[in-house]
């Protein structure tokens, strides 16, 4: 089954051979974010192509797929991080990829954004280098230094806070990483193998802090190459979407569909996961997830 | 970013880097104790050539016919000369004295100046120039001049010791400048080198903060705001020790050169360190603004 969803308006669908058509209702909400038939070079070569997803708050959406297929490329897209060569970004309603590049700043401050080589002010603590993500969003000192020692024992590194970063180890430095991506909530989080090379327990935690963000309203779009990690973030009521080879395969990328029109006229809606039906009756397409273990 | 948190930046940056901070003050400081010895050092220099031009240049010896009233009457004449500073009549008894005052410095002896009558020594005009670049010329010019005037029977440009003079002026001049450059290379390089080390340790902040969402503007201002503070601490500096050790200083080396000037030491006005520490801040602030680099805003990866 291949789906191919290009644009907000009109996804088309292939299902046991057979092709179904859909247009999503007049009321369907961009959500947070919403990428639209994002497409990518890297020195030349397409890793992106017609990639469209969207996330809504309150969601917790994770991106699998093998290397190089290009999730850190939808993530760092996803982040403002950079711009696509095709496609809309849309966050929180707005198109970003028409903004001035002085506004995108105001834009990035609202993206918890992490990934395994994360910058960090080595010279600073812990604790200061988690504030600044707050601090950048206009928090005051008080409420900055809270929200980083919260976000910090989300994952259990609060003794981790007034230690200098560049006295920690690299796994100490990513949970700090992961804290300043967190810290708020900001209204996305998007997180970049948030649980590679980390133990057992961390990666538990993260699950569990990528879990809070998400119940706390802030929709997560979080990557991973690792197969059981992602059913981890499934089980926690998480929506799986597939990349291979810079396209979205396997499942449709929109999640919080209230409506969807399909071509023979018949309507469903489903209230938080998508189900399509074949003519035969039988269920053909469903999003994996819904908020909350299942 | 509140004013709260970009102060909590200031003075992280500040105690991360104490070196860098007294570096930069440091530079500052010799960058105003340049810029200000310079200004004074070209006060002094027309200080001294005032004191130069009290001296006497040219002496024009009088005949034996000539009286005191045509003396008077020649001085006053040579006294409307724009090259002309002042024109003293010096008459025999003066000489004499003056005389038996040397001899009495230079040996603590005025016994073999006894018997010696004034009428021995010549009236004599003596003529101090106006101060100017080449005061041998001009001294030569005069007595060419005066030994064509009826009544003056000998002259004494004394262009020896003026030519003397005036290599000495060149050669300090030459000295001065060269120090100042000198001064001014290594404060300039002390200046880069901070730069570059203020450079080198914000950048990692400073990629941390773009990717967060900081404006650039606000990205740059801490170290824009602890630069220009260590640009005032050491601008102040310079203009301190200026203030209070130019005078003595001066005074010291005027009294090892014998220079004796009515003029009073140069000092820097009020006016000059108010101008002079506001460009230190422009200068601070304008260096931690370009050392501060900016990752690229968004572009295709």
């Amino acid at each position: 089954m291949t789906i191919h969803c290009n644009t907000p308006s009109f996804c088309s669908f292939e299902l046991c051979g057979q092709k179904v058509s859909a247009t999503p209702c007049l009321a369907y909400d961009r959500g947070v974010l919403w990428l639209e038939g994002i497409g990518c070079l890297r020195h030349g070569c397409d890793v992106l192509e017609g990639v469209t997803l969207g996330v809504s708050g309150g969601e917790l959406v994770v991106v699998e797929g093998s290397q190089a297929s290009g999730k850190s490329t939808l993530l760092e897209v996803a982040a403002a991080a950079r711009l696509p060569e095709r496609g809309a970004v849309w966050f929180a309603g707005r198109n970003t990829a028409t903004l001035q590049r002085a506004s995108l700043p105001f834009v990035r401050r609202n993206i918890g954004y992490y990934t395994a080589d994360a910058t960090l002010v080595g010279e600073d603590s812990a604790l200061a280098n988690v504030m600044s993500a707050l601090a950048v969003r206009g928090e005051p000192l008080g409420a900055a230094e809270a929200g980083a020692r919260d976000a910090l024992a989300l994952l259990r590194a609060q003794e981790l806070a007034d230690r200098q970063v560049a006295s920690l180890s690299s796994g100490q430095r990513r949970l700090v990483a992961l804290a300043r991506a967190l810290a708020g909530p900001p209204p996305l989080v998007v997180a970049d193998e948030p649980a590679a090379l980390l133990g057992d327990e961390a990666r538990a935690l993260v699950i569990s802090a990528l879990a809070t963000a998400r119940d706390a309203g802030a929709a997560v779009l979080a990557a991973t190459a690792d197969c059981a990690w992602a059913n981890a973030l499934v089980a926690a009521g998480g929506r799986r979407i597939h990349l291979a080879e810079g396209h979205i395969v396997g499942a449709p990328a929109v999640g919080l569909v209230p409506a969807l029109t399909v071509t023979d006229g018949r309507e469903e809606q489903p209230p938080r996961s998508l189900s399509l039906e074949t003519d035969a009756g039988e269920p053909a397409v469903r999003t994996e997830g819904a908020k909350g273990p299942r | 970013m509140s004013l709260a948190w970009t102060a909590r930046n200031v003075r992280r940056q500040v105690e991360a880097h104490p070196r860098i901070v007294l570096g930069t003050s440091a530079a500052f400081c010799l960058l105003a104790l340049v810029a200000g010895g310079a200004t004074l050092g070209a006060r002094t220099v027309n200080r001294w050539g005032a004191f130069v031009g009290q001296n006497v240049h040219v002496i024009a010896y009088l005949a034996d016919d000539v009286d005191q009233e045509r003396a008077l009457g020649l001085a006053e004449i040579l006294g409307r000369a724009p090259t002309v500073a002042r024109v003293t009549v010096v008459e025999p008894a003066q000489a004499l004295a003056r005389l038996g005052a040397m001899a009495l410095s230079l040996a603590s002896d005025a016994r073999p100046l006894e018997g010696l009558e004034p009428a021995y020594f010549p009236r004599s005009l003596e003529i101090s120039l106006a101060p100017a670049g080449d005061l041998t010329r001009h001294a030569n010019d005069l007595a060419k001049r005066l030994r064509a005037v009826p009544g003056v029977a000998e002259v004494d440009a004394m262009t020896g010791g003026l030519a003397r003079l005036a290599v000495w002026v060149k050669l300090g001049r030459v000295i001065g400048l060269a120090i100042l450059v000198a001064l001014g290379l290594v404060a300039l390089l002390a200046l880069v080198t901070v730069f570059l080390r203020t450079r080198g340790t914000v950048a990692e902040r400073a990629a941390v903060l773009a990717q967060l969402g900081e404006t650039p503007a606000a990205i740059r201002l801490p170290s824009s705001l602890w630069t220009a503070m260590a640009a005032f601490a050491g601008g102040g500096t310079g203009a301190l020790v200026l203030s209070l050790a130019w005078r003595p200083v001066l005074a010291h080396l005027e009294d090892n050169l014998g220079i004796v000037s009515a003029h009073p030491s140069p000092l820097l006005a009020s006016a000059e360190i108010v101008a002079g520490l506001a460009f230190m801040i422009a200068a601070g602030l304008a260096m931690g603004y370009f050392a501060t680099p900016l990752p690229p805003t968004s572009d295709h990866a």
